[in-house]
């Protein structure tokens, strides 16, 4: 009965996320956001291993001031993400590890340019003031004139980089 | 905390908030993994032009919530501008756009964004948790250099404040959402076709999509209804956003470009005392201000006598956000101008603070306070009475 390779209609999925996000706006009065919690980790990890470096950095040192930084809206939210992904993965066959990439991509390439790709989401997402959740969706959808010229520069940033990438999805 | 929705869950309790987070978390990581986007490739798709999953997923979220959020507004129930004020986050134009290309090349190197790659992690991806690992560091990276120099002269470059497309337009919020109803559509359209042309399949519609796109028409349509509704406009079940005196003058003080506040008591009323830089515009000749056509972008407080129950239709007409100073200017001269005891040495640090700010304010306004006024003017501890031309007004 279970299909792993069976995924919602997008459109469906689509309406179902617009509506999550109105009961983020409606009943919490925040968004959504992913990218958040990272500076957070950051923080929390950082005061361990090197306090006085958190506090000569402003933005850590701000989080930091905070009587307990992981005690935030994002923090829980990215909580329950992770918790609605792995019920979701598992009810549907999903869950198993491993590395998503081309048939034919090695394997180095694929993780080094995972941890890449992600360093430069961290930068994009601090510059911007949120990623594609917390900027392009929550702010696009309350027609913040950033939002959208941010959403834009995703997708053109997407298309020109694509085909340097090209091998490891192949 | 600002409420702009009947049914909002109080904040002010820890716990509720928590768990409104976990819930709103759970639903976001649970559709994202149903619509695939715990599947790198999958994300991928989208810049190969084989299936546009990114672009029909985010564009039909994004649809869902302004049609949600304008059908609301429209029938009163929801202020759009104050729940866009509280929630999205300011526009730097330039850093948006440079970070958006950023984060466009981050995806299809990575094949997450962070919101998928939490998704990826829950479904055992090695590759996602790199990818997380590696927002980790990149916020970091940007965070160490974002106050210095350069850096943060562009991090902080063309601050525009709130912009909203509806604003820049010129339009009201539900056209706006029944034009990008139909501008998403013809994207997905759009999209299609490229999907048939780069993979060669012809894929037909499901019935899923007729609905999807019947809905959010209907929807459209609906929010462009309650414009038509001569009653949705004047008789908002909503009572007008008011302000407080404390935080008028706190507001005042810290970012007066971003208020305007007009007096509308009588003339003579307004000239002998109001909140300092009040214009003195009595109700009758608001309408010369014609505050439907000057731009929107300051909030306007407007002060009465004792209060009002809504908003002059003059001033309702402006295009941002109108606040009625609470309890009117007698609200403001109990708080600002009377005086008020100390808390005691233990009371909490806020309080304090507040008290600081009122007194701060009361000796700035009144010439009594911190320093002892040399004329016998102070006598007793009666309010005092000023003449004419002093506090800020034209001092």
């Amino acid at each position: 009965m279970r299909n792993p390779d069976k995924y919602w209609n997008p459109y469906v999925a689509g309406v179902a996320m617009g509506l999550v996000l109105l009961a983020a706006y409606l009943l919490v009065g925040k968004g959504l956001g992913a990218s958040g919690p990272a500076l957070r980790f950051a923080t929390v990890a950082g005061e361990v291993v090197a306090p006085a470096h958190v506090a000569a950095t402003p933005p850590l040192a701000h989080l930091a001031e905070e009587p307990s930084p992981l005690s935030n809206y994002f923090v829980f939210l990215g909580i329950g993400t992770l918790l609605g992904g792995f019920v979701a993965a598992y009810t549907a066959g999903r869950m198993k590890a491993g590395v998503t990439r081309g048939d034919t991509a090695p394997l180095g390439l694929r993780l080094g340019l995972a941890l890449g790709g992600g360093v430069l989401l961290g930068v994009g997402a601090r510059l911007a003031r949120g990623c594609a959740s917390g900027q392009a969706l929550t702010g696009g959808a309350l027609m913040s004139a950033g939002s959208w010229a941010f959403m834009f520069a995703i997708f053109g940033g997407g298309y020109a980089a694509a085909y340097l990438v090209r091998r490891q999805w192949r | 905390m600002t409420y702009f929705f009947p049914f909002q869950l109080p904040a002010a309790n820890p716990q509720v908030a928590m768990l409104a987070a976990v819930f709103v978390g759970f639903g976001f990581g649970f559709v994202l993994e149903r619509a695939g986007f715990g599947n790198s490739r999958k994300l991928a798709a989208q810049f190969y032009g084989t299936e546009m999953v990114m672009l029909k997923v985010m564009f039909t979220a994004i649809v869902t919530a302004i049609l949600g959020t304008t059908v609301l507004a429209g029938l009163g129930l929801v202020d759009l501008r104050a729940l866009g004020d509280t929630i999205a986050s300011d526009t730097f134009l330039w850093p948006m756009i440079a970070g958006g290309f950023l984060i466009g090349v981050g995806i299809i190197f990575s094949g997450y964004c962070p919101g998928t790659s939490i998704v990826g992690m829950a479904s055992g991806k090695l590759d996602a948790v790199l990818a997380y690992f590696g927002v980790v560091v990149g916020q970091v990276l940007w965070a160490e250099v974002e106050t210095h120099g350069a850096f943060a002269r562009f991090h902080n470059s063309s601050a525009l404040g709130h912009v909203y497309l509806y604003d820049l337009l010129k339009v009201p919020p539900q056209a706006l959402a029944a034009a990008i109803v139909l501008v998403a559509i013809g994207a997905f359209l759009f999209g299609e076709k490229v999907e048939r042309m780069v993979t060669g399949a012809a894929t037909d519609a499901p019935p899923a999509r007729r609905w999807v796109f019947a809905g959010v028409g209907a929807a459209g349509a609906i929010g462009l209804a309650t414009l038509i509704l001569p009653a949705s406009g004047a008789a908002r079940p909503v009572p007008a956003a008011t302000i407080a005196a404390p935080e008028l003058a706190r507001r005042a003080l810290a970012e007066p470009w971003k208020l305007r506040i007009l007096d509308v008591r009588p003339l003579a009323d307004c000239a002998k005392e109001r909140v300092p830089g009040a214009e003195c515009t009595p109700l009758e000749t608001l309408k010369k201000l014609d505050l439907a056509y000057v731009s929107p972008s300051r909030d306007l407080v407007v002060v009465s006598e004792r209060g009002l129950p809504e908003a002059p239709a003059d001033a309702r007409a402006y295009g941002g956000r109108v606040l009625l100073l609470e309890k009117g200017f007698e609200g403001w001269r109990e708080w600002a101008l009377a005086p008020a005891p100390a808390p005691a040495p233990s009371a909490p640090e806020p309080e304090q603070q507040a008290w600081r700010l009122r007194a701060g304010i009361r000796s700035a306004l009144t010439g009594v306070g911190a320093p002892p006024p040399p004329a016998p003017a102070a006598g007793g501890g009666a309010p005092v009475k000023r003449k004419a031309g002093g506090g800020g007004c034209s001092g």
